[in-house]
């Protein structure tokens, strides 16, 4: 969306959500925050700094009052957005909020744009980039544990890390500037020292990259499909994990023909999974589409459930799905274990390899503990790690790896023999890179970490 | 009072800044007094008998590359030439030289006094005559007057210049010469707002007092690079300058006298340079260091002062001495002139315009160490600059500012006006965001066309530039053609050899005799441009890219009331300051990025009202 960007005009949005609640907030903020406010609001006292004022909500129009309320006014030094705002809190009925802003309106304010009270703090610098994201991140939390994380990261934890690998590289290009500044004052250049310094920032680098798996399954989830031949209770898994009948299932082998997709949340993890129709020798034209588009999804997912039937010898389509495994994470689900086994487990065991193979009863809800949490080990190994920053969007990511690919060119060109002033040009532009998270990067800083370094002069 | 005379630019300071200026103005055809308290100071190097050393260097190959006469001279008057950084690549290599410090000041001396246009004058000026925001001319001592339509103001260090010798202080512009004190004054009252800065010389020892047994030699370059593009006759080093080192010793008795270091008992109030500091703050602040190194430069051919580079001090006379006994070597050196501090006034630089005018008051131009500078090569580029518009300026003509990405001058006078200056300010080649582009090796490239325009490059050297030009485009076309075997690397293109990492231009030459022909300053600039095409490609994109905002223009007395959501403040700062494009608005001190944004989306939604370019118009050729 290519919105123009308008910071002059005040703007107003009902805070809370849709639907009627006890209590709603409605915001406004902007040059003329308080004076669109004092119109439709009609306080014990006039409205002042940080003071929470009661009142009555008043329709200048018709000259009526419509509700009691309250009313804190938060002068542009210290608000959300840095601007002039008012936050009025009435009682929740759509009407009345709904009404508010009507009035809000009427008195020159503008409808905000979806996160346009963030984007102003981002505008007038109250908050960077990184914590802007922190903000909707938090809004959207889906579990706790992110919703902490989030929280960490509004509150500059991210930023701070950032900042922090960013000082160290701005260290390495002030050695480098100094002895390219300086020629006749003797500096001598630590190649090695630097290289373990630049190595050490491409391991913290890592980590934050590394950390976006979970990062990425605790926001939007990670697909898994569920493969396997007709018949051996793909559905009734599917429903078992989500724990409601969603797909329709029969004893007849090709019922489902379409994909279904539905997320389950396996501690603080979200995982897509994906029916489809079984893999084999289709009976029905829609069946074949249905396994055609099935075979799609499996291969764009990012790991599979590969099901197989305990009560059914190996054939040669199971042979076939198994070797899907080749390609992507997996995971053998041993199925229908309330049966006889038919099943040769020793040629299994040979074939699954280093997959891991749950055994389950689909029907009779057995060991779906077990697979759950063996999803979430090998689908997202990241889970049990301690990490103290998660980066959870690819602008984020994308950003760290150009970083880190700006150094492994600096590490390179440092060993392919190249002059000071390219590597200090490589440098500039991972500190640039790491810079475009947060803020910007300015030669003033290097300056200065030159001379809080080295002695230098006439 | 009597009005002495009339012209088109008076310069009021004959250093560096001044001379350039000077020169400059007239040689545009604008009748120019230049008036100095001494003619036998003209050009004089305060400090260091250098010229050149990195950025500084590349500034001087500027100044040069536009028609200025900084380079020529140091050629000229050089007795030791080195190219700086040759083991690294063009991009951060740049000359310096040992000049003959009193054949510099006659040289440039004799060249102004046989300028045209330019009348040369001594006196002590007191006063700038402002009447209605308008500079009028100038008034001396005596109480003459001189009438001039453009000022420029280069006063040094004598802005109530007071020199420091351990607790001892006495006002002064430079060691025994009278400082400005009335210059000053009449500034204030013009309502500019003045800093403090502090700076410092070494002492100067009698050669014949040093064994030079004690100490390494460093020679100048075998095969020295000239300054100026223009110099063809073969420069030769004519003295060595020597590299010794501080001891223990030393330093227990500079920690043991600092009570009576005017800087550290709190006497100088003034902010002394990091990058230059005295070899009082270099113990003091490095503690663990147990030697510090300095370079004995000798002055000139026919002079026994040598310039301890390294050991510049404002303690006192006795105890600089007792510093001397305790080297080796210097144990018995006698002092001719004592190293001194000095703390000087200067204008805070974000009072100016990007032509170095003020703000506040049209047609006086300042330029030099008033702007809270420090540097020869950074006076002298100003000086021309500022000389270079006042001329424009009665022409009634768009200014001419450089870019930051197209030479250091714009670095320069950009980070000044922008930033302003706390401490001296030196110019770094890390101040420059695209600095593999700004290089000694294509500064004519990059320059001399607008030197041609504005008038200030002759027809004979402009040829000779034009013809060098058509040699280095043959010479690239040819190594992008012609292809070579190479065992390990197969079939390649001369270009795509020399890109190679440990490829010179020699080593090209094996296969191309040819290219012999280039001189070393062409070979240096293909190598250059080959070695980092890629880098350069990139920052191409990347400098159109800003300035597709940058170049967002406003209308010359715009009311920026107009413009919604602009805070009080902004509306004040961009009323004082009249940006004309958004580039402009974006380096004024204190305007926020939302600011900008402001202006950006109000007159974006306004047609462009014509094509009309600001800046001389020379296309971009390199």
């Amino acid at each position: 969306m290519n919105r123009e960007i308008d910071l002059a005009s005040t703007i107003v949005a009902i805070a809370t959500p849709p639907g009627v609640g006890a209590l709603g907030i409605i915001r406004i903020s902007g040059p003329a925050a308080l004076e669109i406010a004092s119109k439709i609001f009609q306080g014990k006292h006039e409205l002042s700094p940080w003071h929470l004022v009661q009142g009555n909500l008043f329709d200048f129009e018709s000259g009526e009052f419509f509700d009691e309320a309250t009313a804190v006014y938060f002068p542009a030094s210290r608000s959300y957005t840095r601007e002039d705002m008012v936050e009025l809190i009435c009682h929740g009925s759509p009407v009345i909020l709904e009404e508010v802003v009507r009035l809000a309106l009427k008195a020159g304010a503008r409808m905000a744009h979806p996160g346009e009270f963030t984007l102003r703090a981002y505008l007038n610098g109250r908050i960077d980039l990184l914590q802007a994201e922190a903000v909707n991140d938090l809004i959207r939390a889906t579990s706790l544990r992110q919703a902490r994380l989030s929280f960490y990261q509004l509150n500059g934890r991210l930023s701070r890390k950032i900042d922090g690998l960013r000082e160290s590289l701005i260290y390495i290009l002030s050695q480098i500037e100094a002895a390219i500044e300086f020629p006749d004052e003797g500096i001598l250049l630590d190649k090695e020292q630097i290289r373990k310094k630049i190595k050490e920032v491409i391991g913290e680098l890592d980590k934050l990259i590394e950390s976006h798996n979970l990062g990425e399954a605790m926001m939007r989830g990670v697909t898994l499909a569920l493969v396997g031949r007709a018949n051996v209770g793909k559905s009734t898994l599917f429903n078992a994990l989500l724990e409601k009948d969603r797909a329709i299932v029969s004893p007849f082998p090709g019922t489902t023909r379409d994909y279904l997709e539905e997320k389950i949340k396996i501690d603080d993890l979200i995982f897509n999974l994906v029916d489809m129709a079984g893999l084999g020798k289709p009976d029905h034209p829609v069946e074949e589409e249905g396994i055609r588009r099935g075979r799609q999804l499996a291969s764009q997912a990012e790991g599979l459930l590969i099901i197989l039937d305990n009560s059914q010898p190996l054939c040669d389509a199971d042979l076939e799905i198994l070797s899907l495994a080749r390609d992507k994470k997996a995971i053998f689900v041993l199925n229908k274990i309330d049966l006889p086994a038919q099943i040769e487990r020793e040629k299994l065991n040979a074939l699954a390899g280093g997959s891991k193979l749950i055994e389950v009863s689909a029907l009779f809800r057995l060991n779906l503990d077990k697979l759950k949490r063996s999803i979430a080990e090998v689908f997202s190994p990241a889970l049990n790690k301690n990490y103290e920053n998660v980066i959870f969007h690819w602008r984020e990511k994308a950003a760290l790896e150009r970083t880190k690919e700006a150094l492994t060119q600096v590490l390179e060109k440092q060993n392919g023999g190249y002059s000071d002033e390219i590597i200090a040009e490589e440098l500039r532009l991972a500190a640039d890179t790491l810079g475009q998270l947060t803020g910007e990067i300015k030669s003033e800083e290097i300056i200065n970490a030159i001379f809080s370094e080295f002695c230098i002069g006439k | 009072m009597a009005v002495i005379g009339e012209y088109d630019v008076i310069v009021v300071g004959a250093g560096h800044a001044g001379c350039e200026a000077a020169w400059a103005s007239s040689r545009m055809g604008y009748e120019t007094l230049l008036v100095t308290i001494h003619l036998e100071t003209i050009a004089q190097m305060s400090c260091n008998p250098a010229v050149g050393g990195l950025a500084k260097g590349h500034l001087v190959r500027e100044i040069d590359a536009l028609g200025g006469l900084m380079g020529r001279i140091t050629d000229e008057t050089g007795i030791q030439f080195r190219l700086l950084n040759s083991t690294r690549g063009a991009a951060v290599q740049a000359p310096r030289a040992q000049c003959d410090k009193a054949k510099y000041r006659l040289m440039m001396k004799h060249w102004l006094e046989n300028t045209p246009h330019l009348t040369i004058f001594q006196a002590i000026v007191t006063e700038i005559m402002v009447r209605d925001g308008k500079v009028k001319g100038i008034r001396t001592l005596d109480g003459s007057e001189f009438i001039g339509r453009a000022v420029i103001l280069t006063p040094g260090t004598f802005l109530n210049g007071l020199i420091h010798i351990g607790l001892q202080s006495y006002p002064a512009g430079r060691a025994n010469e009278p400082p400005s004190l009335e210059l000053s004054q009449c500034l204030r009252r013009l309502g500019l707002k003045i800093i403090r800065l502090k700076t410092g010389t070494p002492m100067r020892l009698d050669r014949h007092t040093i064994d030079w047994s004690y100490f390494t030699p460093q020679p100048g370059d075998e095969e020295p690079v000239p300054f100026s593009f223009w110099t063809k006759k073969k420069l030769e080093n004519k003295i060595v300058c020597y590299l010794g080192y501080t001891n223990e010793k030393t330093h227990e008795i500079i920690r043991r006298n600092l009570d009576k270091s005017p800087l550290y008992s709190g006497k100088i109030k003034g902010i002394g340079p990091r990058y230059c500091p005295s070899i009082e703050d270099k113990v003091v602040k490095f503690p663990h260091h147990n030697r510090h190194q300095f370079f004995l430069e000798p002055e000139g051919i026919d002079t026994a002062e040598i310039y301890v580079n390294g050991l510049s001090s404002s303690l006192p006379l006795e105890v600089q001495m007792e510093i001397l006994k305790s080297i080796p070597g210097l144990d018995q050196a006698k002092i001719l002139r004592p190293a001194y501090g000095i703390e000087y006034d200067a204008v805070l630089p974000t009072q100016l315009k990007p032509n170095l005018e003020v703000l506040e008051i049209e047609n006086l131009f300042l330029a030099g160490q008033i702007n809270g500078t420090s540097g020869y090569e950074e006076a002298a580029a100003q000086g021309l600059m500022a000389g270079i518009n006042a001329c424009l300026k009665l022409r009634g003509e768009p200014p001419f500012i450089l870019r930051r990405d197209q030479a250091y001058i714009g670095v320069l006078i950009d980070d000044l006006i922008s930033r302003g200056v706390e401490e001296p300010y030196r110019l770094f080649t890390s101040r420059a965001e695209y600095r593999l582009n700004l290089r000694i090796d294509n500064a004519d490239q990059r320059l001399t066309p607008y030197g041609y325009k504005l008038g200030l490059i002759s027809e004979d050297d402009y040829r000779l530039f034009l013809e060098k030009k058509e040699r280095l485009q043959r010479a690239m076309v040819f190594l992008e053609s012609q292809k070579i075997s190479i065992p390990e690397s197969g079939i390649l293109t001369l270009k795509n050899y020399l890109k190679m990492p440990k490829v010179f231009f020699n080593d090209v030459i094996k296969y191309a005799a040819q290219l012999k022909e280039l001189s070393p300053e062409e070979r240096r600039f293909l190598e250059a441009e080959i070695k980092y095409e890629g880098y350069l490609k990139k920052q191409q994109r990347e400098i159109e890219e800003l300035s597709k905002v940058d170049e967002v223009r406003i209308p010359p007395n715009f009311n920026f009331q107009e413009v919604p959501g602009l805070t009080r403040e902004a509306i004040e700062k961009l009323a004082k300051f009249n940006p004309s494009t958004l580039g402009e608005a974006k380096r004024i001190p204190g305007i926020t990025p939302a600011a900008i944004i402001n202006l950006l989306v109000y007159f974006k939604k306004k047609k462009p009202e014509s094509n009309k370019k600001d800046h001389l118009d020379v296309s971009r050729e390199t």
